[in-house]
């Protein structure tokens, strides 16, 4: 009672929403250290960082999906238990996921009322008005799409907007926008805007989390700055500048984690890209990686990364544009002779795309080059055998033995085994998508020196990262995408994590 | 896009009632059952009797039961095999109570209060302890056939009571003319069918099997829903496993064998996805008479058991590679 006296007293009115020195920690992770986030009614309070600053679990808490580890939520001053997305609905919290979180084989209008169908008479649900209901709503917010079509069958932009559009539909307090825009058209995100405006008027508090800046310094009132899931700043927008607020998310000074072997890069051209264009994302993207050196493409949260790396080993259809691996030419959508043309992709995706989680370290490592062993359509498995052996002892790979299941191994080891799966099978480039995504802090380091070594014995690597550290401290030269384009390339003396983190918001 | 929404109610509100339905998976359905009636009336002696339709439709009576259940199950994205033999155990408690009590009343109340107890059991493996439903109830279908054959030494025990309301359930007929079976069968499809469309809990069964995460992120208790649905399962089958003891009078350990996959294949073929989330009570009940009308015209043609068997593996496997292409062709259109 005294502490909400207290509180009304020194802020201007009751937050909607105050979180207190929130602490959540992962195993071997601690992602939220003592964070507060305090949202005032009727305004747009962005809450930014760079990736793994700790927002997507900020908002996962609020939403119910984590529990805190420590600290308080209030809310309208009351203390509030959330323990699940039940808990956060019914406090009047809706957030909008970046992923679609709704029912595909039902009808948008039944979706806009998932979390809570109205009744009629004896229990009984009442269509008509879910439909009326959703009409009007889309009407009055200017979304034109049919409320009775099949949810699975429309764009992703309009599924987005239909989840927009639910968090409308209910009583709401808080209203949580994950990224919203990154599938969205100019004039849907204008739509937005409109909509998070109407929302204001209403006394709700939006929380608006992007990396985007000119978005936030168009809608946001306050900011928030997250880093290492730690809380940096609070300010209203009108103290921020691009350059306080990059300054604020980077901040931190890169130490060296890992001592470079290699010396000089080479020369000579492994992998040329002219023009790369495809449906998914990747606009007119031009480059060339040379034997011997890392090439670090930075990028932040959909600014296409992984697009670029499936497209360019093959893997994914290319609608414009050549791939060139040592002067010979990459079919488009043709991983088979990308694999004989020596390039080859370490998926950030480890565990769907990579591992067989089941079978054994020797045949996950020998997975790409049974060709070599087999001997009349028979696989000589004492030379398999031999050939992994001497990979598992060149790259100190931890594991009790070569028939051990890969799932038991560490994830910095089961990076190993996929690394040596394509240098068994000669390659001549390698793409690493996020190659230390899941391994931890200590693992990291040892995954740096065998990406090094990897140049050092004259492969191009091509290296896909979203970690600043990780850029700074292995790449021989620093490629920037924003939107599927490439907006920046700079050599390591050139780079600075300012004119990257420019490039990369575009 | 081919309308390949099953989920009834919540459809198109400005197309005419008549369009709405003729887009509907269960019209093609019931256009393969038109046919099969037809095509047997003209070719099976006697097909068309009221006396051989009227006892299709009670012989349907047991399936259309437990597949209520075994649909409610595949919607909410899990399975159920253990209901034959469920079937069978059933008729324990039931007649045991009934030849102890003479009462009808008692008899089945213990019926279900066993079903209510594998429904838990099954439901809580499952949902709260994170089995594979298919294991659990793969074990549980073991146990209680196992439990059977030691509790019956083989032999079938008779209902001794002979109650005549009991009795009743196995050949009794409204005016004559309905089997009360079939009337408790139509009966129960028709509340869950309401259930499925119009009830939240409903709705809310189809979209835990649709896309657990999303129902969770909604509010809802994905694993109390699952839970639900096994123990609504095993209910109805018990109903089943009631209605098939008054017919045989007795309990017999070989009763309700391979009766789960006939439902799993109706179910199937009615248009209900093991994935989850896709399908509906009427499709499953259409895919029951389907079967049943054709295991009954290919008998009144002369046609051996044996080929019966091999026609429905046919229809079947044929029923779901047609509804996969279309769904495909759906997507990517």
């Amino acid at each position: 009672m005294s502490a909400d006296l207290l509180h009304a007293a020194t802020d201007m009115a009751t937050p909607t929403l105050e979180m207190r020195g929130i602490d959540k920690r992962f195993p071997g992770v601690i992602a939220l250290e003592n964070v507060d986030l305090v949202l005032q009614p009727g305004k747009v309070h962005a809450l930014m960082g760079e990736n793994g600053a700790g927002k997507s679990t900020l908002i996962k808490i609020m939403a119910g999906v984590y529990e805190k580890d420590a600290g308080a939520i209030r809310i309208q001053g009351r203390e509030a238990d959330i323990k699940s997305p039940r808990d956060s609905l019914r406090q009047g919290i809706k957030v909008v996921f970046q992923e679609i979180a709704l029912i595909s084989e039902f009808t948008v209008a039944e979706n806009i009322f998932l979390e809570g169908y109205p009744t009629g008479r004896g229990g009984g649900i009442d269509w008509k008005k879910i439909r009326a209901d959703s009409a009007a709503l889309f009407k009055r917010i200017g979304f034109d799409v049919d409320p009775s079509a099949r949810t699975g069958s429309l764009p992703v932009s309009q599924q987005q907007m239909v989840e927009i559009a639910r968090a409308l539909a209910h009583e709401a307090k808080v209203v949580v926008m994950d990224e919203p825009t990154s599938s969205l058209t100019p004039n849907e995100v204008a739509l937005l805007f409109t909509v998070i405006r109407r929302l204001t008027t209403l006394g709700i508090a939006v929380v608006y989390v992007s990396h985007k800046l000119d978005e936030v310094f168009e809608i946001a009132d306050t900011v928030t700055v997250l880093r290492d899931g730690r809380h940096i700043s609070t300010r209203p927008i009108g103290e921020h500048t691009n350059e306080t607020l990059i300054q604020d998310m980077i901040g931190r000074r890169i130490d060296n984690l890992f001592p470079r072997q290699r010396t000089a890069a080479g020369t000579k051209v492994a992998l040329s890209v002219q023009g790369l264009s495809t449906a998914k994302k990747i606009r007119d993207v031009s480059f060339e990686a040379r034997a011997g050196e890392v090439l670090g493409f930075f990028g932040l949260m959909g600014a296409g990364r992984t697009e670029l790396a499936k497209a360019i080993v093959g893997y994914d259809p290319i609608t414009a544009g050549t791939i060139a691996i040592d002067g010979s030419v990459l079919a488009p959508h043709d991983t088979r002779t990308g694999v004989r043309l020596g390039i080859g992709l370490l998926t950030e995706d480890r565990k769907t795309e990579g591992l067989m989680a089941e079978l054994p370290v020797y045949q996950n490592t020998s997975l790409a080059s049974l060709g070599t062993f087999a001997r009349m359509g028979f696989i000589d498995t004492a030379r398999e055998r031999k050939a992994v052996q001497e990979y598992v002892d060149r790259f100190r790979i931890k594991t009790p033995g070569l028939f051990q299941q890969i799932k038991n191994l560490s994830g910095g080891n089961q990076q190993k085994v996929l690394i040596s799966r394509w240098l068994m099978r000669g390659l001549k480039v390698i793409v690493v998508d996020e190659p230390t995504r899941g391994i931890d802090v200590g693992a990291k380091s040892e995954i740096f020196a065998l990406i090094d070594r990897l140049a050092g014995e004259g492969l191009a690597v091509v290296m896909m990262t979203s970690e600043m550290p990780e850029l700074l401290g292995l790449a021989d030269r620093v490629a920037v995408m924003c939107e599927g384009r490439l907006t920046a390339i700079m050599s390591r003396e050139d780079a600075t994590q300012e004119k990257i983190l420019n490039a990369a918001i575009g | 896009m081919s309308h390949t929404s099953m989920t009834a109610a919540p459809d198109k509100a400005e197309s005419s009632f008549f369009a709405r339905l003729l887009k509907r998976q269960e019209m093609a359905l019931f256009l393969c059952l038109v046919l099969v009636i037809a095509f047997f009336s003209f070719t099976a002696e006697n097909f068309l009797s009221v006396r051989n339709m009227t006892n299709v439709f009670g012989q349907a009576s047991l399936a259309l039961t437990a597949g209520i259940g075994c649909a409610i199950v595949f919607i909410s994205g899990e399975v159920d095999i253990s209901i034959g033999a469920l079937l069978a155990t059933i008729a324990l408690p039931l007649i045991l109570i009934m030849n102890g009590t003479e009462s009808l009343v008692l008899g089945i109340g213990g019926a279900l209060l066993f079903g209510l107890i594998i429904g838990i059991v099954n439901g809580y493996l499952t949902a709260y302890a994170g089995i594979n439903s298919l294991i659990v109830t793969l074990g549980m279908m073991f146990i209680l056939r196992g439990g059977v054959y030691l509790y019956t030494g083989q032999r079938a025990i008779p209902d001794d009571a002979a109650l005549d309301s009991f009795i009743a359930l196995s050949d009794g007929r409204l005016f004559g003319v309905i089997p009360y079976s079939a009337i408790i069968a139509f009966g129960l499809l028709l509340i869950f069918a309401y259930m499925m469309q119009h009830r939240p809990f409903g709705r809310q069964i189809y979209a835990v099997g649709g896309n657990p995460e999303v129902a969770r992120l909604a509010g809802y208790d994905v694993r109390r829903v699952k839970f639900t649905c096994f123990i609504i399962s095993s209910l109805l089958a018990t109903v089943a496993g009631i209605i098939l003891a008054a017919r045989v009078g007795s309990a017999q350990h070989t009763a309700g064998l391979n009766f789960e996959f006939q439902v799993v294949a109706a179910t199937v073929l009615g248009g209900v996805s093991l994935a989850g989330g896709i399908g509906s009570l009427t499709g499953m009940a259409l895919g029951v008479l389907i079967l049943q009308f054709l295991s009954n015209g290919l008998r009144g043609l002369g046609l051996p058991t044996e080929w019966q068997l091999v026609i429905t593996g046919i229809i079947i496997i044929a029923a779901v590679a047609f509804d996969e292409a279309k769904r495909r062709r759906a997507i990517g259109g």
